[in-house]
């Protein structure tokens, strides 16, 4: 009698172990490491970046990766938006982690990394746009968008149609000197309007100190030289000392032009409001975080509901939605070439050359991406979105601009 | 073309941003006259002078008269505060220590201000009027042209004070040398911390000057490492020094970005006062205005 018992209970303990083992040992984690910037330049926007992040791979987790027996596991490091920071804790990253992608934040990541990752066969996804100094082929660093260049050179062109100017347009743009990528910027749209003279003028690049002084003298030489737009892709707080250079100076209806990472919703905070940015754009090739309702921000709203993320619906966590969608989705097509138990590195880095990522499975956070060989972005059938400020609401003022062909630089 | 209006445009913005430079650099100069102590964390006094402004007046809606001398008021107590916690229990001690502690407040001050405020970009209030002040084609900051002023009141109210007053010369007396200075009965802590007061409630007035009616974060304390070439040009001694050496590194400063910056394509002009700062150790250690210390073996 005991004896039976005693076999009941082993067996039914062994069915229990079986049970509980076979999805654990069908299931195969693999790793992203997750560079953030919590305590530099761009520390504001990290709540949402990386919540964003972290709610498209529970996302994935749950609703692909389990299908695939493929758990994705993501740890965030603090590279500071510092070359030298993420250059140190890269050895590290790697030893702890072994991971087959990196989500990366700017370009000092890309400065850092790039001549490390083709050795150690581990792809980086940016969410930012490109940078000439990173134009290379055989990429191992990836962005969803062209250039800062290609991105200001698109509305240029929109915004010299819409407003029916007929000989170049007349930029004036306001950079830094801070970072490699703020001058790169700069460069991109100097070479747009070399190369275009019939299009677009630089009138002047000014570099000033990351938190401007005063720009009343930099902004005034601007007027006088008839500028019709100024370019800052930098940060907001030159968009606010701008700003009140161009009030002070009576001359507000001039546009500022700015991008993701330093826009209209950024800005108008750190302005002290939306209407001081009435007219005033924002522009980049991915979804513009309005309310209206979109594909993207369905997205959003079903990761914030159904795996509670912290992330607001901002530019910011359009951008780890962004990137982490593309990694995901490049470590899926991956794993369905070689097998959910064999990606490495490099397999997602091939899988992201050779497999299209369609606007859908980004959820049309971002356009149909091709990526090649030559280049680190996708070369064709690029576009960019533009954002306003209209009656003081934040709205898109255009969609699918096309970008205009740029050489390199 | 040379342009005349143009070349007086850069030289008075200039100048008056030298003397911003200047009223954060007497900052510096203050507790470095009485404790020896060159305080790397002068910049992170700014940015939580700056903070402390903005919670007032943006935060809790205090109107600008209260909020701006109970700012002066908070801050001069975190002043306090610091030189009690950290260095009341270092006098005597080697300078190189004294040092070594204002580089670690650098980080602790820093990291508070993110704990506390976070890393968000805030609208600083408004504090001077936007529109600029014109005299004929000249174009002028209003707030840097009160600042100015208030640069030059407060400068020369400080010389007066550390050279006509009892308690001045004691903080003399301080900086001299500590031992001397206890054995002359003078309070070498009490004369620390009016000191690390002091400098404290000018750094919050340079913010105010500085963040008038623009953003602010924590990378607001840059403007300690602009200021550093100016307090090494006066020397660290010389209150009154500081605001020539001020006008000399900002109107400096303001020719080569007008002028050099756009035929180098670079911020030549953000780069020159230090240039400025390596030729003067090069040459006169002590600065233009600094005391020439004589020592005997």
């Amino acid at each position: 009698m005991k004896s039976r018992r005693f076999k009941w209970i082993a067996g039914a303990a062994a069915v229990a172990v079986v049970t509980l083992a076979l999805p654990a040992s069908a299931q195969t984690t693999y790793n992203i490491a997750s560079i953030a910037d919590f305590t530099g330049p761009y520390a504001d926007i990290m709540k949402d970046l990386v919540g964003a992040r972290r709610a498209t791979v529970d996302w994935w987790n749950e609703e692909v990766g389990k299908g695939m027996g493929i758990k994705i596991g993501m740890k965030d490091f603090d590279g500071r938006y510092d070359a030298a920071q993420t250059a140190s804790l890269w050895p590290g990253i790697k030893a702890e982690l072994n991971p087959v992608a990196v989500l990366g934040v700017g370009g000092p990541d890309v400065a850092a990394l790039q001549g490390r990752l083709p050795a150690d066969k581990v792809p980086m996804l940016m969410s930012t746009a490109g940078y000439g100094f990173a134009w290379k082929g055989d990429p191992w660093i990836f962005n969803p968008r062209p250039t800062y260049g290609h991105e200001a050179a698109g509305f240029f062109e929109w915004f010299r149609s819409t407003r029916g100017i007929k000989g170049p347009l007349k930029v004036g743009i306001i950079s830094s000197e801070a970072s490699p990528a703020y001058v790169d910027i700069a460069k991109g749209a100097e070479k747009f309007a070399k190369d275009n003279p019939d299009k677009a003028e630089i009138v002047e690049t000014i570099f000033t100190e990351v938190q401007p002084t005063d720009l009343t003298t930099q902004v005034g030489r601007l007027i006088r030289k008839g500028v019709q737009v100024i370019d800052i892709q930098t940060n907001t707080a030159a968009v606010v000392a701008t700003k009140r250079a161009l009030q002070a100076l009576g001359k507000a209806d001039i546009p500022i032009m700015m991008s993701s990472h330093n826009g209209l919703i950024a800005s108008g905070k750190a302005v002290g409001g939306m209407k001081d940015l009435e007219g005033d754009y924002e522009v980049y090739g991915m979804a513009v975080p309005t309310e209206q309702k979109t594909k993207a921000h369905d997205f959003h709203q079903m990761v914030v509901a159904k795996y509670k993320s912290q992330a607001t619906w901002s530019v910011a966590s359009v951008m780890g939605y962004n990137q982490t969608l593309v990694a995901l989705r490049a470590i899926e097509a991956a794993a369905r070439k070689v097998g959910a138990d064999k990606v490495t590195g490099e397999a997602v880095r091939t899988a992201l050359l050779t497999t299209p990522i369609s606007a859908d499975q980004t959820f049309s956070i971002l356009p149909n991406l091709t990526y090649t060989n030559e280049a680190p972005f996708p070369v064709k059938g690029l576009t960019v979105n533009v954002a306003t400020i209209k009656d003081g609401k934040y709205v898109i003022a255009a969609e699918n601009v096309p970008v205009p062909t740029i050489a390199k630089w | 073309m040379f342009d005349t209006i143009d070349f007086l445009n850069y030289l008075v913005n200039g100048s008056l941003v030298g003397l911003l430079y200047a009223l954060i650099a007497m900052g510096f100069i203050v507790i470095y006259r009485a404790s020896k102590v060159f305080n790397f964390a002068q910049g992170e006094l700014v940015v939580f002078g700056g903070f402390i402004v903005w919670w007032m007046v943006i935060q809790t809606g205090l109107p600008l008269f209260v909020a701006l001398p109970l700012a002066m008021a908070v801050s001069a107590i975190f002043g306090l505060i610091i030189e009690r916690i950290f260095f009341s229990r270092l006098v005597g001690e080697s300078s190189f220590a004294m040092v070594m502690v204002t580089i670690g407040l650098l980080i602790l001050i820093r990291g508070l201000i993110l704990l506390i405020f976070g890393p968000q970009v805030r609208p600083f209030p408004i504090i001077f009027a936007l529109k600029p002040v014109i005299i004929g084609d000249i174009l002028i900051p209003r707030s840097l042209l009160i600042g100015a002023v208030i640069t030059v009141i407060v400068g020369l109210g400080l010389s007066w004070f550390f050279n006509n007053t009892r308690a001045g010369l004691k903080m003399t007396a301080v900086a001299e040398d500590h031992q001397v200075a206890l054995s002359m009965g003078i309070s070498v802590k009490r004369s620390i911390a009016f000191a690390w007061a002091l400098g404290a409630v000018l750094s919050t007035l340079g913010a105010i000057i500085y963040l008038s009616g623009k953003s602010l974060n924590f990378l607001a304390s840059d403007i300690g490492l602009s200021a550093l070439p100016v307090a090494l040009l006066a020397g660290f001694e010389s209150i009154a020094g500081v605001l020539l050496a001020g006008l000399i590194v900002g109107a400096v400063q303001g020719l080569v970005t007008a002028y050099v910056d756009p035929v180098v394509g670079g911020a030549v002009g953000s780069v020159f006062p230090f240039v400025i700062m390596l030729v003067i150790l090069f040459i006169r250690p002590t600065g233009m205005f600094g005391w020439r210390t004589i020592e005997r073996v």
